[in-house]
């Protein structure tokens, strides 16, 4: 045996062994860090609940690694302005960049950031264990491919540009109390959710359902969780706008009908709004993202402690409930890509996870969601696992012209049903017209 | 001989002293308004290189000025500034006629009032959006005391509209004060005194010698008010976003929404040239009544 060729076997050896021995493993991945250590990596954050999470596990990943990590955190709906300024640049401040689910197509067709493959790929960043099948699949292919069919589903041509870091679907979350003294029970289907709102108002004296009402993408997400459950579309499969059908127009009124049982001055309320009239013992329901599990048993932000119990968002014609919420990608013109990779992997990992479904943020893989500490610490969690089965991942068309239509065209015609100044119908006929301009400048209707 | 500078040396001197001054006022002024101009015959969109900006010429401005929603919103703002700073002037004028006088703890009023000016517009609207609020805002509690049910401000139209409105009064009110008190501090007290013993009292005072005496100040101070209310932008992106429906929408907003949602920046730089020609000839307007820097006005 030459030299050359024990050196080789000695080396397959030596990482079957890092396989099966922790420490020896350890010490690889200390080698996959040693090359950035002393590096900064500068994220792009919100002010949201699960990158308060993350902001309080990070130290153990300087701690590990020696890279460094800054953060600029800054209010959600600002967030967008300042990274496409960002990533316009030559070279740009973010190395790491959280997005909403709805630019994803957006900062991929203006080339802003880069696919994860080159990066997992690469043997010597690329965690082994990394186990990319354990992240809960629909919040995969909704937040990180593009490129597939209609550009954001997954399919034939999409590729990884993201991983979901902060995502959500929506779930029933009930006031237990409430629903036994009066014996309520939880809404299965839209029927009983409707016939529920009227006698739960009048019987517990705060609002039936809290919901998200102001204007412009508050009142249309809102809209959407009905929407999708009772069978409606935004678009048919040629981009012809759809959202008028009768479905469409069902689900405002229900919207409707929720804000004028709800809390006082729905119609004006964003998600921080909403969450808190519920937090607050304001509304005895609340149907919309599960960012609320990590929220309601904290003292600090709760009046309804140990008081809420979980239902699967009720059925319409199908079972559909929201995808979205929050990821994180590189952007192109990033300083330190390999540095911010090793953190995204690191965030992403199995071990992270836990971690920061620990401290209250949204878990994304399902080792997490099975883990029987973490099943112990947050019982709810074997309800959230069955809503998974029902994520819906064309729950609204992640298109880049998406925010325009999203925020100046559904969002006032809406809003203006949700205030009584049109009815559903007017209000939903009244932006057609905009839609369909949106959708021919973009190219996807003649004309 | 003693030599005499020749006439036109001294206005090179003036020119050579003046000229770094201008040079900076043009550059810090024009440039940006030209780049605004020259931006909406392009259609850019933020995140894209200029290179791959499209050259549309006067599509933009077609668009724009065919765009019911752009006149919408313009009225909004008509309405929002006619109502805001007319308030403003009545406000502060009388706030600033009041406390004129050397009553005793005047200084520590006068500090308070302008307290709110110094607010940033963001806290502004955060302030007032919890102020408002249905659920757990003081105004519906205060209103609770008195019996009357709790309101969604900023949940219906006429309410969202009046709410957008206090905040703007609240916050600029002590603009128009400060301007005031140190116009009429700056009145001749010889003046005011043979006013006096002419036998005029204080309101006749006030509406024959001092409002006319500060006739200047009061303009400037219209001016600068009508400028800023066409450029409210922080407070009604906090309080409503425009709704609700598109019932706030004032025309900063709209502008806002088409550069940063639309990715439309040609043609919010195209309305942005309509509200620049707006808040003109407002303040044409404005000077016209009364110019400070005509000369031999008013004897000054």
């Amino acid at each position: 045996m030459k030299r050359r060729d024990l050196l080789k076997a000695g080396g397959v050896a030596g990482i079957l062994a890092a396989a099966q021995f922790p420490l020896i493993r350890g010490a690889l991945a200390q080698d996959r860090y040693a090359k950035y250590r002393g590096q900064t990596v500068v994220m792009s954050v919100p002010a949201h609940s699960h990158y308060d999470a993350m902001t309080k596990i990070l130290p153990d990943f300087t701690a590990e690694t020696g890279i460094k990590v800054e953060l600029d955190k800054i209010a959600m709906n600002r967030m967008k302005d300042k990274q496409l300024l960002e990533m316009a640049k030559p070279q740009g401040d973010y190395d790491l960049a959280c997005y909403i689910v709805m630019w994803k197509t957006e900062y991929v067709k203006k080339d802003l950031i880069v696919p994860l493959e080159p990066f997992f790929q690469n043997p010597a960043l690329a965690d082994p264990n990394y186990d990319m099948g354990d992240i809960i699949k629909g919040y995969l292919e909704v937040q990180g491919l593009v490129g597939g069919p209609k550009t954001y589903l997954p399919g034939p041509g999409a590729r990884l540009y993201g991983l979901p870091y902060g995502s959500e679907t929506s779930i029933l979350a009930y006031r237990k109390d409430i629903f036994e003294k009066h014996g309520f029970k939880p809404p299965q289907t839209y029927g009983e959710l409707q016939k529920l709102l009227a006698p739960l108002r009048e019987k517990s004296g705060i609002g039936a359902l809290s919901s998200r009402g102001q204007a412009g993408h508050q009142c249309v997400h809102a809209w959407l969780l009905h929407l999708n459950p009772l069978g409606g579309q935004v678009f048919d499969e040629n981009w012809n706008p759809v959202f008028n059908s009768p479905e469409g127009v069902a689900a405002l009124k229900i919207l409707k009908e929720i804000v004028d049982t709800g809390p006082v001055g729905v119609a004006g309320y964003a998600q921080g709004d909403m969450i808190n009239a519920f937090l607050q013992g304001q509304s005895a329901m609340y149907l919309d993202a599960i960012l609320i599990m990590g929220l309601v048993n904290d003292p600090a932000k709760s009046k309804i402690v140990g008081q809420v119990g979980y239902a699967l968002h009720p059925k319409g014609v199908r079972y559909a409930s929201q995808s979205g919420g929050l990821g994180l990608a590189i952007p192109k013109n990033a300083k330190n890509k390999d540095a911010a990779f090793l953190l995204l992997q690191w965030l992403t990992s199995k071990a992270a996870d836990i971690k920061v479904t620990q401290a209250g943020g949204n878990a994304s893989r399902m080792s997490t969601l099975n883990n029987p500490a973490i099943l112990k610490q947050f019982p709810d969690f074997e309800i959230l696992k069955e809503q998974l089965k029902y994520v819906e991942p064309d729950w609204r068309p992640i298109i880049a012209e998406w925010d325009e239509i999203n925020i100046q065209a559904l969002g006032v015609g809406v809003s203006e049903a949700l205030t009584g100044k049109k009815s559903p119908e007017e209000g939903l006929n009244s932006v057609m017209p905009k839609v369909t301009d949106i959708m021919k400048r973009g190219g996807y209707l003649k004309g | 001989m003693a030599m005499t500078p020749a006439p036109h040396s001294s206005a090179r001197t003036a020119w050579f002293f003046i000229l770094p001054a201008a040079i900076i006022m043009l550059a810090a002024g024009l440039y940006p308004v030209i780049s605004a101009i020259r931006l909406g015959f392009y259609d850019w969109s933020m995140g894209t290189p200029w290179a791959q900006a499209r050259w549309t010429g006067w599509t933009s401005f077609q668009i724009v000025f065919g765009d019911p929603a752009v006149w919408r919103s313009l009225w909004t703002t008509l309405k929002f500034a006619a109502v805001s700073v007319s308030a403003e002037m009545f406000l502060g004028v009388a706030l600033a006629l009041a406390l004129e006088g050397n009553i005793r703890g005047m200084a520590f009023f006068r500090t308070l009032f302008i307290l709110p000016m110094m607010v940033a517009p963001i806290a502004v609207g955060l302030t007032w959006r919890y102020l408002f609020d249905a659920q757990f805002g003081p105004i519906n509690a205060l209103l609770a005391v008195f019996g009357v049910a709790a309101k969604g401000w900023l949940a219906d139209e006429t309410l969202a509209f009046a709410a957008i409105i206090v905040s703007d009064i609240w916050q600029w009110t002590p603009f128009v004060f400060i301007m005031v008190i140190a116009g009429l501090a700056s009145i001749d007290s010889s003046v005011l005194e043979a006013a006096r013993i002419d036998g005029a009292r204080w309101w006749t005072l006030t509406r024959r010698v001092k409002l006319p005496m500060i006739a200047h100040v009061l303009a400037i101070t219209l001016v600068m008010r009508l400028i800023d209310a066409f450029r409210v932008l922080e407070v009604i992106y906090v309080l409503t976003f425009g709704g609700p429906g598109d019932s706030t929408e004032v025309l900063s907003m709209y502008i806002y929404k088409t550069a940063f949602i639309g990715q439309k920046l040609g043609a919010a730089s195209a309305i942005s040239v309509l509200l620049l020609a707006v808040v003109m000839f407002l303040t044409w307007l404005a000077l016209r009544m009364s110019n400070p820097l005509a000369d031999g006005e008013n004897g000054q």
